[in-house]
């Protein structure tokens, strides 16, 4: 396929850059993540995780199984900040974030 | 907020457990993103069958505002518009509804989410008029907009079909079916004949799609070289893939399964993921058919029920057998692969903590194991 064809469309990262991102180093979505911008726009990845880990997996030689899964963070939807940020009724002030629990990647 | 049971998801998995769990005395709050329930049951106008307890065909449609009438003559207490966002430290489930947002906290949750459409990449695959067979289908169903004049359909499965159908149906012209494998995905033989004059391109694959601003050509490339053809609306239909961000959230284990669509929750027979405060329904248990879809949402609710004391052992443990039975003929005879990757899945969950099998699930699931 052609190398400019666009995978991450939010951010319109291409194959090229996904693949130049995996000679470098990159072995994972999150590394690809952190290299290009892949899967941080609007959708959160929700559309071109699998296409990227095909990618992986296809230019690597590993099962797609064993590609790992992008980290999944909070707010799990497109949300306003307002909306976040408001010590609203019923609620804590600490805000969803504020409790969420990083534990790191592996 | 506070409640029994927190279903996720007002689709018909969500809207099933729902029903189930108010039936019994528990107090239910559903939380949907949309302004409907319903989930994708309110685009599909297309005939199920079959459903539990039922070989007659119901419009996807139909069945979806039955649950609702149910659901709406029920105590379940519905949040529409309402979008789970995260979950909070104690396990309370963060929600909003765009204007704030609040904790709720529940003793059982039921999850939900349905699955997401696979996308396809291919040059030109951004562009205006290259979508998703099932947003086309959101367009002429629910939304009363013709997405194009002629369609190229990448991908063969009965979802690819029965939305040619219905866009067809519309007056769109099917100008091609091109699927990369080697034979049609499709084994559906209405769907199959309906779709009879339609040029199919077997191991092939979109070259380019292209247009000034908007689609006007497709190159599909086969065996037999380039075809260059005019259209407008490219539907992909590359399957599904089960949902998993609440899980994650919620901190379950998630395992790889092709047949089941991919990544998704490990549960076991209960429909209990690896977090025991979250059960788990619908597509996002493995992608399937609306049988079994339907009834995943009640053996959750039986699960989360007996847990917080609101159905007897006995009296579970019957309806479930009952229910899984119903399941286990369902989907072997729809799609033998998926309830032996769904078995699969739940035998190595239960070795993996140790659970024995209750005798229910030894029965129906012995088929597969033998065979």
């Amino acid at each position: 396929m052609d190398k400019s064809t666009i995978v991450c469309r939010c951010e319109e990262i291409n194959i090229d850059e996904i693949e130049t991102a995996i000679k470098n180093g990159a072995e994972t979505f999150d590394d690809i993540k952190r290299l290009t911008r892949c899967g941080m726009g609007p959708c959160q990845s929700k559309t071109c995780f699998y296409p990227v880990n095909e990618i992986i997996a296809e230019y690597t030689g590993m099962p797609l199984n064993e590609v790992s899964l992008p980290r999944l963070r909070m707010p799990l939807k497109m949300v306003r900040m307002s909306t976040l940020a408001q010590d609203s009724e019923g609620s804590n002030v600490v805000s969803v974030f504020g409790e969420s629990v990083e534990d790191g990647e592996s | 907020m506070e409640t029994d049971i927190l279903v996720i998801g007002g689709g018909p998995a969500g809207m099933s457990a729902a029903i189930t769990a108010d039936r019994a005395g528990a107090r239910v709050i559903l939380v949907d993103e949309s302004f409907s329930l319903g989930g994708q049951l309110r685009q599909q106008t297309q005939h199920f069958a079959p459903l539990p307890g039922s070989e007659e065909k119901v419009r996807g449609t139909a069945l979806g505002n039955d649950l609702i009438k149910k659901l709406e003559a029920s105590k379940v207490k519905i949040l529409k518009k309402h979008i789970m966002i995260g979950s909070y430290r104690n396990e309370n489930i963060g929600v909003t509804d765009g204007e704030k947002t609040f904790a709720i906290q529940s003793q059982k949750n039921i999850i939900a989410p349905g699955a997401a459409e696979k996308a396809k990449i291919f040059p030109g695959w951004t562009i205006p008029g290259v979508m998703t067979a099932g947003a086309a289908q959101i367009l002429i169903n629910r939304e009363r907009v013709l997405p194009g004049k002629n369609a190229v359909m990448l991908g063969s499965n009965d979802y690819s079909l029965e939305v040619a159908r219905q866009l067809k149906a519309c007056g769109v012209t099917i100008k091609a079916i091109v699927e990369d494998k080697e034979q049609m995905i499709s084994s559906d033989m209405e769907l199959l004949h309906d779709m009879k004059n339609v040029p199919v391109y077997l191991n092939s694959t979109i070259e380019s799609a292209t247009g000034k601003e908007e689609l006007n050509k497709v190159v599909v490339k086969t065996p037999a070289g380039l075809y260059e053809m005019e259209a407008d609306l490219i539907c992909i239909a590359n399957g599904f893939d089960p949902i998993i961000e609440p899980f994650e959230i919620m901190g379950c284990n998630l395992a790889y399964h092709k047949e089941l669509g991919g990544w998704l929750p490990e549960y076991n027979v209960y429909f209990q993921t690896s977090n025991p405060s979250c059960y788990i329904a619908g597509n996002a248990a493995g992608i399937t058919t609306i049988g079994p879809v339907l009834l995943t949402g009640e053996i959750a609710a039986i699960g989360a029920l007996e847990e917080l004391g609101f159905m007897e052992q006995e009296e579970a443990e019957a309806q479930r057998k009952e229910l899984w039975k119903e399941l286990a003929e369902i989907e072997k005879r729809e799609n033998e692969k998926t309830f032996r990757a769904r078995s699969e899945l739940i035998e190595g969950f239960h070795q993996k903590i140790g659970m024995a099998f209750p005798e229910e699930f030894n029965m129906v699931n012995g088929g597969a194991h033998n065979g």
